[in-house]
């Protein structure tokens, strides 16, 4: 177990006009389990792989407990990768893939043996010592690349969006076992995927990268509530939130916005907090799940309601997705329902929606608007 | 009915293939049919089949005509040249296909350009450079030529296999501790067995049957290689056809049984190899 510290990490690929990871620092604590998430191509497979030792670091130092790392090569990092195409060796048996790392470091053959039965048992992985990759299934190869990883005992766990070459189904007990087998061992772990669900699932805390940078770092849930950006604000979510212009007036001694043909009122913003945007227009946003047909009871003391017209309905199942138009204009959003709906395609819906869950983001920078003066 | 229009439909092609075939084919067989025959026999009727099979002609071409010393020559000089070619080849091509260095991109230009050389534009500036360095005559030369000029294309073949191996294989293993010339040894090398013995089979069918280098650059009758020493034995026996195709068929056999025995792999290797 280990501490992980990158500063100002960046990387600049030759041929590139911009880097592609710009001044990234990070802080993984002993043991916490970290995800990487953005969209492909934000760097977050680069500034793993200069972890890791498999790139070379263009400015900025990375340190494991402490130790900066940068010049030290791979093998001696005491890191263990799993990779997204698990990189199993094809002409290896399961027993010699597991083994492949050990034997390199001179461990004693009936060390490997006990280790390698060992990892396999905890990992169910016995009956296919014998058998080569090709004969294994995407979920099986995964657990072996897997155990490859665990049985080094390192300090640090890394792993490349293991999961997307996995099926929906089998993408959920994979990503349960990880959690389970990260607890068990309690390895400080840094992990990339573009999957949020993977993300918000499994996560101590997730840091969202975009172009290179650092958007925002924090616990699943803050950075759910409180998105740094318009950015995260729309990655994460399914369906994104609904981003909307919206001009800041006041109502007496509160903030409200007009949206559409629509005024709401801001509860959750100070009037202080908003007097440089007073007049001006920016951005709201509002998640779907935010938005009701029929408010829950809680709601009701500070709902607000707005004339709407269903362009679209998907019903999922589990629930309901309705584009709607806001009153008499064109500003579509998107609202997620219970799956018991009457509403079809070109009705007039009363939309309640909780005043208290509006985000504002600055029109400019994309930045949210703080809530304190 | 529909079953009787499709064996129509396939008729041309199959007519086309046993006319290909027996075109191919024929040329062999008749060689085949005229080795297990005495030249009498053949001037008699030269498209009978053999009514006795003279196995005898077979030892008596490999003894007295020293076809034995002939095919000992081959067997070295291909043998030696084909294995330093898989070796120097397999390692340029892993560095080529793996590595990123300043002039890459020239070395290999440099390399797969000799692909493109004709040997008679070669033979003679190789004839000086045997002759300078006391290595003409020799089949020690002969191998450094045929490893010189086989290089591009058993180079061009590997590079292209070797790039499609992920990436990702190569990372696992460095993490795992492995240098770069383990990670060859270990990883390369075993998954490129299906390129590799494509490249074993073309080099050895090509070599094997090399006359122009060997013509050149071997005049002793201890050094001859097969080819040399058909074509020498076909010069000295002109009449004696029987002899002639005995001869041939010992200089093919060889290559057909590395062919019945590797073309499936050889098949895999080069259509894996080219898509790159």
């Amino acid at each position: 177990m280990a501490t992980v510290t990158i500063e100002e990490l960046s990387k600049h690929y030759a041929g590139g006009s911009e880097p592609a990871v710009k001044a990234v620092s990070l802080d993984v604590a002993d043991g916490e389990f970290m995800v990487l998430l953005g969209p492909s191509g934000c760097g977050k497979s680069s500034v793993l792989r200069m972890i890791a030792g498999l790139e070379p670091i263009t400015a900025g130092t990375v340190a494991i407990d402490g130790r900066p790392v940068n010049h030290v090569p791979a093998k001696d990092r005491d890191i263990a990768m799993v990779f997204q195409s698990y990189a199993l060796y094809p002409h290896m048996t399961v027993h010699a893939n597991l083994a492949f790392g050990l034997r390199r470091r001179g461990v004693p053959g009936d060390e490997i043996d006990r280790r390698v039965r060992g990892v396999a048992e905890k990992l169910g992985l016995s009956p296919f010592l014998a058998r080569k990759p090709h004969a294994l299934s995407g979920g099986q190869r995964q657990r072996v690349a897997l155990g490859r990883a665990i049985v080094r005992d390192p300090k640090v766990f890394l792993f490349d969006e293991p999961l997307s070459n996995l099926d929906a189904a089998l993408r959920v007990s994979t990503r349960n076992e990880l959690i389970k087998q990260q607890h068990e061992l309690g390895t400080t772990t840094i992990y990339v995927t573009h999957d949020q669900v993977e993300a918000m699932t499994m996560g101590d805390r997730i840091c969202i990268m975009n172009k290179g940078e650092v958007v925002q770092i924090g616990k699943p849930l803050d950075v759910y509530r409180n998105p740094a950006d318009a950015f995260v604000a729309r990655f994460l979510g399914n369906p994104p939130m609904n981003l909307l212009p919206a001009r800041l007036a006041t109502s007496g001694d509160r903030a409200v916005a007009r949206f559409a043909d629509v005024t709401v009122e801001l509860p959750g913003y100070p009037l202080a907090a908003l007097k440089p945007y007073l007049g001006a227009t920016v951005t709201l946003g509002i998640r779907p799940e935010d938005l009701y047909e029929a408010p829950p009871p809680a709601l009701s003391v500070r709902a607000q309601q707005i004339a709407t017209r269903v362009l679209a309905v998907e019903p999922l199942g589990a629930e309901t997705l309705l584009m709607l138009t806001i009153g008499g204009s064109s500003q579509e959003i998107v609202a997620r329902i219970g799956r018991d709906t009457a509403l079809r395609i070109g009705d007039a819906a009363t939309i309640t929606l909780d005043p208290s869950a509006l985000h504002l983001f600055d029109p400019t920078t994309t930045k949210a608007i703080a809530r304190t003066a | 009915m529909r079953l009787w229009l499709n064996h129509l439909r396939r008729t041309p092609l199959v007519l086309f293939l046993i006319l290909y075939t027996i075109l191919a084919g024929g040329p062999f067989l008749w060689v085949m049919s005229m080795s297990l025959r005495t030249t009498p026999e053949i001037f008699d009727n030269p498209y009978a089949l053999p009514v006795r099979l003279h196995w005898e002609k077979f030892a008596n071409a490999w003894t007295n005509s020293n076809y034995g010393t002939y095919f000992w020559n081959s067997l070295i000089v291909v043998v030696t040249a084909v294995a330093l070619l898989t070796l120097i080849g397999a390692m340029a091509a892993h560095c080529l296909a793996r590595y990123r260095f300043r002039g890459s991109r020239l070395v290999r230009f440099v390399i797969l350009s000799g692909m493109i050389l004709p040997p008679q534009l070669l033979i003679l500036s190789l004839f000086q450079i045997l002759l300078d360095y006391g290595l003409y005559n020799s089949l020690a030369g002969l191998i450094i030529v045929y490893v010189a000029t086989q290089l591009a294309m058993t180079v061009y073949i590997l590079e292209g296999f070797f790039a499609q191996l992920p990436q990702d294989l190569f990372d696992a293993a460095r993490m795992d501790g492995y240098g770069d010339f383990e990670i060859f040894w270990r990883i390369t090398l075993p998954i490129g067995v299906p390129a590799i013995f494509t490249t074993i089979t073309l080099n050895f069918i090509i070599l094997w049957n090399e006359y122009l280098y060997a013509v050149v650059l071997l005049t002793d009758d201890e050094k001859r290689t097969l080819p040399l020493g058909i074509m020498h034995f076909m010069g000295g026996h002109q009449l004696d056809v029987g002899m002639i195709a005995t001869g041939l068929i010992i200089a093919i056999a060889p290559v057909i049984l590395l062919y019945a025995l590797f073309s499936e792999t050889m098949i895999k290797g080069m259509t894996a190899g080219a898509v790159r």
